[in-house]
């Protein structure tokens, strides 16, 4: 049998699949968290790593061959998917801590430096910047129950800025200020302007003329996309203790009528898109429930921070389908590739599981989480937490999470395009594996 | 018989220079934990009956004057672990395993969570051991089974208090609560001073203290700066 015919039909199907594209955060305005892509199920080697001057906790989005994302060095960068060659870089004054998003040409994310910014994708040159009320962590008086208990502190787990989503000629974005803003591609111009009570910094999604995101505030937001006004809100876990156990910083999932979102309260919340009523929820004992979910034919995909669990629950009705007990928490949000999922972890990890079965197929683990500096780990890669957090005072609690992130924490969701999968650390690198 | 005497200088000479080191002294050093060396203070001492007490102060994890525990002393070897802080629920205590090298230094190896980190020590003194606090007995109507509730983080915690006395020795306390699981925390202090009892895990840094007034030990539930009122009540149907 003559193999070049085989050859040819293989090349020519090749050249038909769609160019990967993943433009912002979980993929598109809705937030599936699936991806294009087929994920390998074992793991070869590491194709390439792209260090920055900070911690990467952006995501990786990618166009026309190109990925795009930021560094908590203050840059956002564009690199070559095939050679992790870099293409251009834009300095902000800030960290980067949002995931871009790519759409006209144009790429548009927001900086510590509460600015957000819209940067040519050919060579990173502004095409225009847009000034909020300014960026900032959560924060709390004796916050997660630390010392002194009447001082406002700032929140080390508050990682992330709001991704935004881009749809028609609008980009929508929350802010440290406590705004959901909605601005004009073309101008930077703001169409509208929502007011929360407290920061917010989980991504919104965009369904139906609709926008959905949660606040720090303890409610959900949903907002018409054209007028800024809301439609309805829902009020999650409040904690006036400790204020660990109150917040959005989940980014939500919509899919079929329903919104899907983790809370700080411990929660997984399925709420009604149009009305904001609960239709169900799966408490976590008291495990905050950062990961955005990922919805794919019928099944939602998620993990728990300090309880460290992987579910996979039926999206009708909250019944647990699979549940895996990983090793660290889980911040990252999963990405669901073939019949793979893929999730990084706190522990510098990142997990590739069965989509079935939820068993770990591969794990990556990064070089400083090898080297395991402080014993920030167990010998079993959990953390040590009776030594890493055998502090109370706030300074020294602050050195110990500096300790704990530099083994090199992945709290960027994956991106799987090609047969690699990108995801960042925050040892300050990009990685491409396969 | 110059040959008997030959023999037994030597004999005297190996005793001498076999008998081990008393490890009694304050010791200081350090642990080297991959980027977090850690300063050790560890004082070794015996008490009346001969058996060994230590206390150990470490403060990168402000650990001061915590117990040591099963210290032991075979040749020129000693052993001994941290009491209650440095190992989660189940998992064994962090330890030192040590070799007396000369009348003032020790080295060996340090094992915490499964990782293991060279030490060494020198003896800069006399040893300082921080006993820890003396236990009671409770008063008769405290002993038994107690329950309450307390909620923190914006959920319930269940607390059951079990004091037991024997005799004049301490009291034994169970301790448990139940939250996100079931804590059955180690207490290390029972103190009681008429209808005043206070109890601590120094594990878990969490302590409890309260009166007994009307039958009820109204009291606070203590853990970190965070202060929350905490009565327990006998179980339903029990009156102890």
């Amino acid at each position: 049998m003559n193999p070049l015919p085989m050859i040819a039909l293989a090349l020519a199907a090749a050249a038909a699949q769609p160019a990967p594209v993943q433009p912002m955060f979980r993929g598109g305005p809705n937030h599936t968290g699936v991806q294009a892509g087929t994920a390998p199920r074992t793991f070869h080697r590491v194709r390439w790593t792209f260090p920055t001057g900070g911690r990467v906790v952006s995501s990786p989005v990618l166009l026309d061959g190109v990925i795009y994302f930021g560094s908590n060095d203050g840059n956002v960068y564009a690199v070559d998917a095939d050679s992790g060659r870099q293409l251009w870089s834009h300095a902000t004054g800030g960290p980067v801590a949002a995931t871009p998003a790519v759409a006209g040409g144009v790429v548009y994310v927001g900086s510590y430096d509460g600015r957000f910014y819209a940067l040519d994708t050919k060579s990173g040159a502004t095409r225009w910047k847009f000034r909020t009320g300014g960026e900032r962590r959560f924060e709390g008086k004796g916050l997660h129950g630390l010392q002194p208990r009447t001082q406002t502190i700032a929140d080390d787990y508050d990682l992330f800025l709001s991704s935004p989503v881009v749809a028609g000629t609008t980009v929508y974005f929350g802010s440290g200020d406590g705004n959901v803003y909605a601005l004009d591609t073309a101008s930077g111009e703001p169409r509208w302007k929502f007011t929360t009570g407290d920061v917010v910094h989980a991504s919104p999604a965009l369904a139906d003329g609709t926008v959905y995101v949660g606040s720090w505030d303890s409610f959900f937001y949903a907002i018409d996309a054209a007028t800024g006004k809301e439609r309805w809100r829902f009020h999650g876990g409040e904690d006036a203790i400790a204020h660990n156990q109150v917040g959005f910083q989940s980014s939500p999932a919509v899919v079929d009528g329903v919104v899907y979102t983790g809370c700080r309260d411990a929660n997984l919340y399925a709420l009604d898109a149009k009305t904001g009523v609960e239709k169900w929820k799966l408490y976590h004992n008291g495990s905050w429930v950062i990961t955005s979910p990922a919805v794919a034919d019928g099944q939602i995909y998620y993990a728990t921070s300090d309880s460290a669990q992987y579910n996979v629950v039926d999206a009708a009705t909250g019944k647990s389908l699979v549940q895996q007990q990983g090793n660290a928490w889980m911040f990252s949000s999963p990405a669901v590739a073939g019949d793979v999922v893929l999730i990084g972890a706190a522990n510098g990890s990142l997990e590739a599981r069965d989509r079935a079965s939820g068993e770990l197929l591969w794990e990556f683990q990064t070089e400083a989480a090898k080297q395991n500096a402080a014993w920030v780990l167990t010998a079993r890669h959990t953390f040590n937490n009776s030594m890493a957090f055998r502090v109370q005072w706030q300074d020294a609690r602050t050195s110990a999470v500096q300790r704990t992130f530099a083994i090199g924490s992945i709290f960027s969701s994956p991106l799987v395009a090609g047969g690699s999968v990108y995801f960042g650390s925050t040892d300050g690198n990009l990685y491409a594996v396969e | 018989m110059r040959f008997l005497t030959a023999i037994a200088v030597f004999v005297l000479c190996e005793v001498a220079a076999n008998a081990a080191p008393s490890p009694a002294g304050r010791w200081q050093g350090i642990v080297q934990i991959p980027g977090l060396p850690l300063h050790a203070t560890i004082d070794l001492d015996q008490d009346r009956s001969g058996a060994w007490i230590g206390s150990i102060i470490v403060p990168e994890l402000a650990i001061k004057n915590i117990a040591l525990t099963g210290i032991a002393l075979h040749v020129d070897t000693l052993t001994f672990a941290i009491k209650g802080v440095l190992a989660e629920q189940g998992e064994p205590p962090a330890a030192f395993e040590a070799r007396l090298d000369s009348s003032d230094t020790m080295s060996g190896t340090f094992t915490q969570a499964g990782n293991h980190a060279p030490f060494a020590l020198r003896r800069i003194g006399m040893a300082q051991v921080d006993l820890p606090a003396r236990n009671t007995p409770v008063a008769k109507p405290m002993e038994g089974k107690w329950v309450g509730e307390y909620e923190l983080a914006g959920y319930p915690r269940q607390v059951t208090v079990t004091f037991t006395n024997h005799g004049n020795d301490p009291a034994s306390v169970e301790f448990v609560i139940v939250g996100k699981k079931v804590n059955n925390l180690p207490v290390d202090v029972v103190q009681r001073d008429g209808d005043f009892v206070r109890i601590e895990s120094h594990e878990f840094g969490i302590n409890w203290e309260g009166h007994l007034r009307g039958g009820e030990l109204a009291g606070t539930y203590e853990q970190g700066p965070v202060e929350l009122p905490l009565v327990l009540k006998r179980p339903q149907g029990e009156s102890k």
